[in-house]
Formats: structure tokens, sequence, C-alpha cells
């Protein structure tokens, strides 16, 4: 119970009247950085990018930057959403792969209502996962990594190991892919557009607003009548809502689907560009818009790592660096807080 | 206090002997090659691997902390210790020193994780996450783009399945590693520092243990076992791989959860987690050999984890519960 006591009074400066030491003024600076890093965090790459070989700004480099970000982006939604609520959903990118398969597999003979049916599908995934979470009352990473297993061998059975290519009515699904709008395509600006959407679900209604508190102090939301397990559920609903949307980006982007191909790694890359994009780790605090440029980021450093001139094995090595380097620099740290 | 006393002395160990035992005479009759001696040697083999880092992972984890690292660390060492050990690419042998080498790179790897951790503050779920990449990286540097570097020691590569007593030996390793474990768990101050910072911090803080110098070793130390799993895991596999710990994570968290250790930490131990180890190797051993698909396997998994997790946390249900 101390603990507890100790977290909520400590580890959440911005909020709940507690000043850290440096008073308003400093409180401010935090919460303005809080809002600016991914943005500046962005920009700089895209200048020592622009400087070092300003060929990879051109409209091709940015229609490919976008178009692979597009995927991590609604991943990264998703997980930004559940992230908030303190909880984290490690079986999104499973579920935008099932989409993905589903896509395929219904679109030639369903058509557009195969897209309406997929999303249905994904969506009562995030439902059944949300349900799970709040009702069982058991680690979200636990029970989360449990149905990643279990959308993994959906996964590979519904698809019987294949690749699965759209036969008919690819167009349908293509054209979000192929239409481009100031270089980007269009699977990337329905993203940016879901971001705005979640921003004002978070910051305009009372189910956001709830949603927030939950991360902030779970036990405190409980007792001012929040009614977090309709709340929990509806936040897993969206996660699985984004994966689905993802798995469209996909095959899209693909034309066809397989429980190994494009896509099938999108899960850290997804908790990766949340975390860029300045959400918390540990509940209460998320932008959608900044993860917009999260994504962006993550999908930018292989880019980047090549302008700057080191080979592509040094990948891994530099996005873990510059993972560390991000949270870090965006994290806010207190005295006392307990850090898990 | 003492509800909480009976409720742990109740979960303790016996369901989940009981549980791989009926496994086991559940496969037994599927199968009955799956009684047999060289089976069950052959699930001591493939639990070798997942048992030491389980261990590593269980001391992280019962403060409550989380290492996502493993298979990055895994990666690099088990890489550095090829390389310079006899082999088909860079022709090094620096005997002894290859193992110092490569342990040491792990324990770096720790300590980078768990000074970022301690000192900058980031949440150790980031924090070992980036080192995963690191690890990674260092791993598919090494490698870069020459020849696969391939054990042309015959003794070396040997080992791990050779038999002493009729035990391989990588399980007499991994054996070693969970009694040692064991010791530092129930038997020390460090042991039982980590719980009391899993229990509660602040008041671990405020008794006097140093926690940021347990974090930092806690993780230090899984890093550390981390290398050793990725050096066994390139010799039974006789050639060096950046991926050579691919899926282990995925193994090794369950197989902690299911064995009782909670997330949340300060409840659980390496007996417990380790027996969990036991559980997910027979399973997937017993199904293989039952004719399932292996395409079932993670699905398995998935269940019986969610079915562990939920049948634990059911009777504790309460409107005021934070499960995080």
């Amino acid at each position: 119970m101390m603990n507890k006591i100790q977290t909520i009074s400590s580890s959440q400066p911005s909020f709940g009247g507690v000043i850290p030491p440096g008073g308003l003024t400093r409180h401010r600076v935090v919460a303005a950085w809080h809002a600016l890093a991914p943005v500046l965090v962005f920009v700089s790459m895209l200048l020592i990018v622009g400087i070092l070989n300003p060929n990879y700004l051109k409209p091709l480099g940015i229609s490919i930057v976008t178009a692979s970000a597009a995927p991590i982006l609604f991943v990264a939604l998703g997980q930004a959403m559940v992230l908030n609520i303190g909880s984290i959903d490690l079986s999104n990118a499973a579920i935008s792969m099932v989409g993905a398969i589903l896509v395929a597999l219904w679109l030639p003979g369903m058509g557009v209502m195969g897209i309406v049916a997929v999303l249905a599908v994904t969506v009562a995934i995030g439902i059944l996962n949300g349900l799970l979470v709040a009702v069982t009352q058991v680690p979200s990473f636990a029970l989360t990594l449990g149905t990643l297993g279990l959308l993994q061998t959906a996964a590979l059975v519904t698809s019987d190991s294949q690749t699965i290519y759209i036969s008919e009515n690819r167009e349908l699904i293509a054209a979000l892919y192929s239409t481009s709008l100031l270089f980007a395509p269009l699977t990337f600006w329905i993203g940016v557009f879901v971001a705005l959407v979640y921003w004002g679900l978070l910051s305009l209604t009372r189910l956001g607003l709830g949603m927030t508190a939950i991360g902030k102090n779970e036990r405190a939301a409980t007792l001012s009548a929040v009614p977090t397990l309709p709340i929990k559920v509806i936040t897993y609903a969206i996660s699985g809502l984004s994966g689905g949307l993802a798995g469209l980006a996909i095959v899209a982007q693909a034309g066809s689907a397989s429980a190994s191909g494009l896509g099938s790694n999108l899960l850290l890359p997804g908790i990766a560009a949340a975390l860029v994009g300045g959400t918390s780790i540990s509940g209460g605090q998320t932008n959608p818009i900044n993860v917009v440029f999260g994504a962006l980021t993550v999908a930018f450093v292989p880019i980047a790592i090549q302008a700057m001139g080191f080979g592509a094995e040094a990948q891994s090595l530099v996005y873990g660096l510059f993972i560390i380097t991000v949270v870090a620099l965006t994290t806010s740290r207190v005295r006392g807080a307990v850090i898990k | 206090m003492v509800n909480h006393l009976l409720s742990r002395e109740s979960k303790g160990p016996t369901g989940l002997i009981l549980a791989v035992v009926a496994l086991m005479v559940v496969f037994s009759f599927l199968n009955p090659r799956f009684a047999s001696v060289e089976n069950l040697q052959n699930v001591l083999f493939q639990s070798s691997v997942p048992l030491i880092i389980v261990v590593g992972a269980t001391l992280v984890i019962l403060m409550g902390s989380i290492d996502l690292s493993v298979q990055g660390v895994m990666g690099a060492a088990g890489m550095a210790w090829i390389l310079i050990t006899p082999n088909t690419r860079t022709g090094l042998d620096y005997g002894v020193w290859a193992w110092v080498i490569a342990l040491g790179t792990g324990v770096a790897l720790g300590l980078f994780a768990g000074l970022i951790y301690e000192r900058l503050k980031v949440p150790s779920f980031v924090a070992t996450l980036g080192t995963w990449y690191v690890g990674l990286g260092i791993g598919i540097m090494l490698y870069g783009n020459g020849l696969l570097p391939s054990l042309t020691n015959e003794a070396l590569a040997r080992w791990p399945t050779r038999l002493t007593l009729g035990i391989p030996n990588s399980f007499w390793l991994a054996g070693a590693v969970v009694v040692v474990g064991l010791v530092i768990m129930n038997y020390t101050r460090f042991g039982r520092g980590l719980l009391a910072i899993g229990n509660n911090e602040a008041i671990a803080r405020s008794s006097g243990i140093s926690v940021s110098r347990y974090k930092i070793m806690a993780l230090a130390i899984a890093g550390g076992l981390s290398a050793l799993a990725g050096i066994l895991a390139t010799m039974q596999l006789g050639s060096g791989s950046s991926d050579i710990g691919s899926t282990q994570l995925f193994t090794v968290i369950p197989a902690a959860v299911i064995g009782g250790t909670a997330l949340s930490g300060g409840e659980g131990g390496v007996l417990r987690s380790s027996l969990g180890v036991f559980l997910l190797v027979i399973l997937n051993n017993g199904l293989v050999l039952a004719g399932v698909d292996p395409d079932y396997q993670q699905g398995v998994f998935g269940l019986i984890l969610i079915l562990a997790i939920v049948t634990v946390a059911w009777p504790h249900r309460n409107r005021l519960k934070v499960a995080k």
C-alpha cells in the first residue's frame, strides 16, 4: 500500500497538484518538452539526412518512408491507446497479421463487405482481449502474450502456411496504396486521420478522459466512479480496430498476405513508434498526433543510417541506441519515484 | 499477514509438479516413444538453454522489472564466442579467453541496460528493449558479410549432446546454473533484497537496501546468463548465427509466469520458473510426438499461459484491484 501512495504522489508530476522541485516553471518546461520532443527528434533527423544526402528527401524518398510508416503507424496508434490506460497489447501486431490474411481470403468473394467483416473480426478479437484483461484482472503483458500465441496459430492455420495472393477485386484495396497525395500513399493519410480522431477522442470526450484517468491512477479512477471495465474493453477494441486497419495497409501494399510476409514483424516497431512518439510505458500520457512522428521516425531510421554512411548491418544497433536515447530524453524524473 | 503466508504456502510447486507428471503420463499413452530413455534425454537437452535464461530472467522479474534483451545478448555473445574459438572462418583460438570475452560481452550488455534503467530512470521495459536491438546489432556486425563460421573442433561440437552418467552435458551445465540460482535466491542477502524490492521498493529503500546496486547487479547477472545460453546454443547448433536466441524470450517469460513468478515482482522463484520451463518443453516435445502439427505449438502455449494466469488470479478478483 505504501508504495502505491508513493507512486501516485510522485511519479506523475504533470497532474494531481504535486509540484516538483523547481516549481511551476519547470513543470511547464517539462510539459512543453513532452509535447515537442517527438517532432524535434524527427525534424532534426530530417535535417541531418538532408545535409548529408539531399537525395533521400526527394519525392521518391518521401513516398518510401511514408509507405513503410503506414502499417507501423496503425499498430502504434492502437498500442498508444492501450499504453495510455497503463496496460499493453502484445497481440495487436498479430491481429493485423490475421486481419491481412482474412482480407486476402475474403476480398475476392465478398468485395467491400469482406473488408467490413475483417474489421469486425479484429474489433471482436480486441473486445475479447479487453474482457479477459478487465474481468479476470490479470496482467495485460502475460494475457496478451497468450493471445499473441493463439493468433499466430490462427494466422498459420487460416492461411495454411501459404502466401495468399488476391485473385479478384484487388483494385478495391490496391487503390489505397497506389493513390498518392503529396507524395505519400493514401494509407499513410488514413493513418494521420485516425490519429486525429484518436486525439479528439482522448482530449474532447468523457470516454477519453476516463482512459487517461485510468492510466494515471486506476484506483482513484474507480473510486471516482469512472466505469473502468467498459473503458478498458473499448480501449482494447480500438487496438483491435487499429490492428485490422494495419492489416488492410499491408495487403494494399503487398497485394498478398502470409503469416511470415510483409508486416509479420510489426510488434516491436509499433511499440518503439509509440514510445518515440512520447507515450509513457507506465500509462496516463500519450498524444496520437505525436505518435505519427514516432512512426515516421521509426520508419526513417534505416534510411538515415544509410544516408550517414553506415552499412545495413549497423541498423539494429543504431535502432536500439535510438529508442533508449529518445525515451531517456523525454522521460520525466522525480526523486523517489518507483520505476519498474 | 497470516493469510498472506498461508496463500504463499498453498501456491507451492506441488501443483506444477503434478501438472508436469500428468502431462508425461498422457503423452506416454499417446506415443510410447515419449517415455523412452532417448526421448527423455532429448527433453533434458532441449530444456538446457531456456533453463539457463530463466534463472536470470527470474531474478529480474522478482524485483518487478523485466528483461527483454535475452535474444539480443544471446546473438552477440554466441557470435563473439564462435569467432574466437576454432572455426571455419577466422582461424582464431583464444581458448578459455573466448569464454571470458563472450560472457563479458553479456555482462557488459546487462550493465549497460542496468545503468540506463537505474541511472537514467528509463523503465526496464524500454532499457532492455533497446539493449535487445543493440545486442542483435553487435551480433549482426560481428557476422558481417563473411562466411558462416562453423565449429571445427569436433570434441567441442559434440560436448552438449554427450552423456555423462546418462544425462546430456548441456543439462549438467543448466542444472548447475539452476542450483546456484536457488542458493542465491534463498540464502543470500542479495536474493532476499531482490524479493524485498519486488514486494515494496519504497520500504526496501528505507530499510537500507542499496536498491540501485541490486537492480544493476540483477540485470548484469541476467546478461551474463543470457550470454552463457548463447554460447551453449551456438555449440548445440555447431555454427554461429545472430538469430541464435530466436523465440527464446517467448518461451522463457511464459515459463516464468506459468511457474507462478508474478510479473509485478516479489512472488515466485527460480525453482518454480524452472518447472515452468519443463512444462513447456515437455508439452512441445509431447505434442510433436503425438503428431500434432507444429503450427499449433504457439497456440497451445498461449492457451496454457492464459489458463494458468486466469486460474491463479480468479480468487483474487476485487473491485479495487489494480493489475497492470
